[in-house]
């Protein structure tokens, strides 16, 4: 193949991917954080607490198994950055800003789901987070799981 | 014990660096790790080429090319052409260490290449452009020239040692910044084949004087092929192509011949039978 159209082709592909990620993730990611944290103000009076025990003057008429859970993925951007700093190491900031927000979100949907079953707090809140592998490619990853989960109570008094 | 509502720390968990800094920061640090790296090989291993026996050169490749050999053994006609004429170039190399075989391959672009063991092939496409025995001479005395510094083991050898630094590397990072160090490499490996070129271009330019008493038709093989570089333009285009740009070959050959005396013109002899279809 001619060197000129090679070197295009093996460098165009890449770099074009490489912008439109970029310029579609950070405009996700935005919308992202802005929805978490105008949810997170709006459940902010909603204990999910890591507390193992409920407290002894909480009068609990019920309790439930309460779950939130995120699916997320990466983008091609976030990859190749990401990739690189496995040659040099240091802080993955790509990924960070990923991860938070998969949490904060797993957080969010726990406390909706509890407003949802009308419970006044979450007890016990833990999160899990599992790896999604790649059916073709056993090696890369498809995904992540980030579960949060707690035990939901309805109070008679409340907190 | 009472509830105090809170909202999480923006910035704890994420850090703030603007993620094209971090890009810049980290291809800049990967382009010029492999631009040293590739550096240090291509250095290393022209340093080393030159001290490989040639017996161990021979004994390593020997048999791993086709060499145009017929079914019946016999060496086909066009071959012991080649040969011949080969033969009577590489007498005016009086050092020469090697036993030099040809090989035909069928490939639709005029080309020569010089293979470690002392194998040269051409292609058909070059036998059917040739128009004269002194142009066709050139062509082998360039290649020659490349065997004369030993050019093969150095390009052969930097494809090795750049391939197994890809592989480690690959072990190491991701897709993407192995395709960047493979670029990186690449580029600066360039700058030594085009100075390798002109090397093998006055080597067969003194051969084919010694051969002939004039160096006719040295220039003729690139003066046929102006349309192979024909979409690159400028220097970018001579940045890009492995082979220096035909029109500054040509003006080096002729730099050559007129510093070392040569006659630039001379009576050229005809090319019996090499394309299958004459």
């Amino acid at each position: 193949m001619d060197p000129f159209v090679e070197m295009s082709v093996r460098l165009g592909i890449p770099l074009a991917l490489l912008v439109v990620t970029y310029f579609i993730g950070t405009a996700l990611e935005r919308r992202h954080y802005a929805s978490i944290r105008e949810r997170e103000s709006r459940w902010r009076n909603l204990p999910a607490i890591t507390i193992r025990s409920i407290p002894s003057h909480w009068q609990v008429i019920e309790c439930t198994l309460i779950t939130g859970s995120v699916v997320i993925s990466v983008d091609y951007f976030k990859r190749f950055l990401a990739g690189l700093r496995m040659i040099f190491g240091g802080r993955v900031k790509a990924y960070e800003t990923l991860l938070d927000r998969a949490r904060r979100e797993a957080l969010l949907r726990l406390k909706e789901d509890a407003v949802e079953r009308g419970c006044q707090a979450v007890v016990n809140v833990r999160l899990e987070t599992c790896r999604l592998a790649n059916a073709r490619k056993s090696q890369s990853i498809a995904g992540l799981e980030v579960l949060a989960f707690g035990t939901g109570v309805k109070l008679l008094n409340v907190p | 014990m009472k509830f105090k509502p809170s909202l999480p720390e923006d910035g704890i968990n994420v850090s703030h660096t603007h993620p094209l800094r971090e890009a810049l920061l980290l291809v800049g640090g990967v382009v010029a790790i492999g631009a040293a790296v590739a550096t240090a090989v291509a250095v290393a291993v022209d340093l080393a080429a030159p001290h490989i026996p040639i017996e161990l050169e021979a004994r390593l490749f020997s048999g791993w090319i086709d060499r145009g050999v017929e079914d019946d053994g016999a060496v086909a006609p066009r071959e012991r052409l080649l040969a011949q004429l080969l033969n009577r170039m590489a007498r005016h190399w009086p050092e020469n260490p090697y036993v030099f075989e040809i090989a035909i391959w069928d490939q639709p672009e005029p080309n020569a290449v010089a293979l470690p063991g002392g194998v040269i092939a051409v292609t058909n496409a070059l036998l059917e452009s040739v128009e004269s025995e002194n142009e066709l001479a050139f062509v082998l005395g360039h290649e020659l020239g490349h065997f004369h510094s030993r050019d093969h083991l150095r390009g052969l050898g930097r494809g090795v040692a750049f391939s197994l630094l890809l592989v480690a590397l690959g072990v190491g990072g991701g897709g993407s910044a192995v395709q960047l160090a493979s670029l990186a490499g690449r580029f600066a490996q360039r700058d030594f084949d085009r100075t390798q070129e002109i090397e093998a271009d006055r080597f067969g330019l003194a051969l084919l004087a010694a051969e002939y008493g004039h160096v006719s038709g040295a220039t003729a093989f690139f003066e046929h092929l102006p349309e192979l570089d024909g979409p690159l333009e400028g220097a970018f285009a001579s940045y890009f192509s492995t082979h220096p740009l035909n029109a500054d070959r040509i003006r080096a050959l002729h730099a050559a011949a007129s510093e070392m005396g040569w006659a630039l013109r001379g009576e050229r002899q005809p090319l019996p039978l090499l394309s299958p279809a004459r």
